[in-house]
């Protein structure tokens, strides 16, 4: 069955939150102020929503890809 | 009635800072793709140009300037100084900083930020008015960035105002940058670097001189002298300068907006988002620049590899194919982001404390003004190349 993932490029990563704050299911800043990523392949009822973290990250860190 | 002249834009020219969004409307609907004659220079004003632009960071350098006097005068930047650098050195020297200001960090030191304001505030009550600058948006960014910096309190007031006076310009021209003011940033700061070498403390400045900076080779190694000092006088400015002004603006935009602050005043829950709001209404640093690294199309028009791209985010937060109703300001407006602090690699690093002490400030004045008028007579503008604002906004408090 064709999905997709999330991918985070922890490189680029410096924990604005502002993924956290649009998906919470998906994406969490811990107390060691790093990101988690809490569901690499999200229902696609977040979709939407982890879309709109991959369009508003500022060091588009994050992207979704199709598997 | 339409205006069959073409439109001009000139960030030197005061008449048209005080109010440049006419202008900005008129360019991102007639030439979106604007060249400026006078000070050779492109701009791109639609909020999609400006944040593709920012995107591309291997098209659109840094390395010479980010601000089209520094980059026209042709000065070698210094090592350091993250704002004038592309990748790899920009994401080393970055990476340093970049875990210093997170939103949880930020959070951590709200109650002290509280307390500056306080500190400002509370001797005013009852005083009929006060100043949003003098009184509040010029002390407490600069209490929080030496705090978090370990400079003394007593000596925060006169580096401010070093800073300050280095980034002033004259009316109409552009600034002659061989003054050294890329070069001096860090100075006012030396003293307190030697000493904290030998006294180490709880602060950024120890964190940054015990800090290992890797080499792209892998090599580790302590940062110099200067990069120190480089990193501590651009924390220290971009700190001071651009809160003071978003303060500023709170004073200004909120006086004009009376229905909205009361709604703020009897519904504190509601400032997050007046902030986010302001920042995308009035760009506290309205106006970037980049070198051309290759020949690039836009709008059907070449520009030149060596060209400067003015990327002007002001005008792409008032961008109507982005936002509806642009100039109208609404602490309700649900906004995707704004382009306010930049986006991309060189996303302000500082954005989490900026809305912090701009929220802090809000909240802390409401709660002992709530309501204000300004004091046009004695109200003055701020002149610099980077940063729009006001240097003085006295108001009238009832």
């Amino acid at each position: 069955m064709p999905g997709w993932r999330v991918v985070v490029d922890f490189d680029l990563c410096e924990s604005n939150a502002v993924c956290a704050g649009l998906a919470p299911e998906v994406f969490e800043v811990r107390d060691d102020d790093f990101l988690y990523l809490l569901d690499e392949q999200p229902p696609d009822a977040l979709r939407e929503r982890v879309q709109d973290a991959v369009r508003q990250c500022p060091k588009q860190a994050i992207s979704i890809e199709e598997t | 009635m339409s205006d069959t002249t073409t439109p001009y834009y000139d960030p030197y020219d005061f008449d048209i800072d005080a109010d440049p969004y006419p202008v900005w409307r008129r360019l991102r609907n007639e030439a979106p793709l604007y060249y400026n004659e006078k000070y050779d220079f492109y701009a791109l004003t639609r909020f999609e140009d400006v944040e593709r632009v920012s995107l591309e960071w291997q098209t659109y350098i840094s390395g010479k300037g980010s601000v089209l006097e520094l980059i026209k005068s042709g000065l070698v930047m210094p090592p350091g100084n993250i704002l004038f650098e592309d990748p790899p050195s920009h994401d080393l020297h970055r990476g340093l900083l970049a875990r210093v200001f997170t939103p949880r960090r930020m959070a951590a030191i709200e109650p002290q930020v509280r307390e500056f304001c306080a500190r400002s505030l509370d001797p005013l009550v009852g005083s009929g008015g006060f100043d949003f600058v003098r009184d509040i948006g010029a002390q407490m960014p600069m209490r929080t960035i030496g705090m978090l910096l370990g400079i003394p309190e007593d000596h925060q007031e006169a580096i401010r105002d070093q800073i300050d006076e280095g980034m002033r310009i004259a009316e109409g021209a552009m600034p002659d940058r061989d003054d050294g003011y890329a070069v001096t940033m860090g100075s006012g700061f030396e003293e307190y670097i030697d000493w904290r070498v030998d006294h180490p403390s709880d602060d950024l400045m120890t964190e940054l001189i015990n800090a290992e900076l890797e080499e792209p080779d892998g090599t580790r190694r302590k940062l110099t002298r200067e990069e120190v000092l480089s990193y501590v006088g651009l924390i220290a400015a971009a700190g001071n300068e651009t809160t003071t002004r978003l303060i500023g603006w709170t004073g200004k935009v909120l006086a004009e907006n009376p229905e909205q602050r009361a709604e703020l005043v009897a519904d504190p829950s509601l400032v997050p988002n007046a902030i986010e709001e302001l920042l995308r209404y009035e760009a506290p640093s309205p106006i970037q620049a980049r070198y051309v690294t290759r020949d690039v199309e836009h709008h059907g028009t070449t520009v030149p590899e060596g060209s400067v791209m003015c990327i002007i985010t002001a005008s792409a937060n008032r961008d109507e194919r982005r936002f509806e109703e642009p100039d109208r300001f609404d602490i309700h407006r649900k906004i995707d982001h704004h382009l306010t602090f930049g986006f991309g690699i060189h996303f302000c690093l500082g954005a989490a404390l900026a809305r912090l002490e701009g929220r802090v400030a809000l909240d802390e004045v409401l709660k002992r003004f709530p309501t204000w008028e300004v004091d046009w007579d004695n109200a003055e503008r701020a002149h610099t190349t980077t940063v729009r604002g006001w240097e003085r906004l006295p108001v009238l408090t009832s």
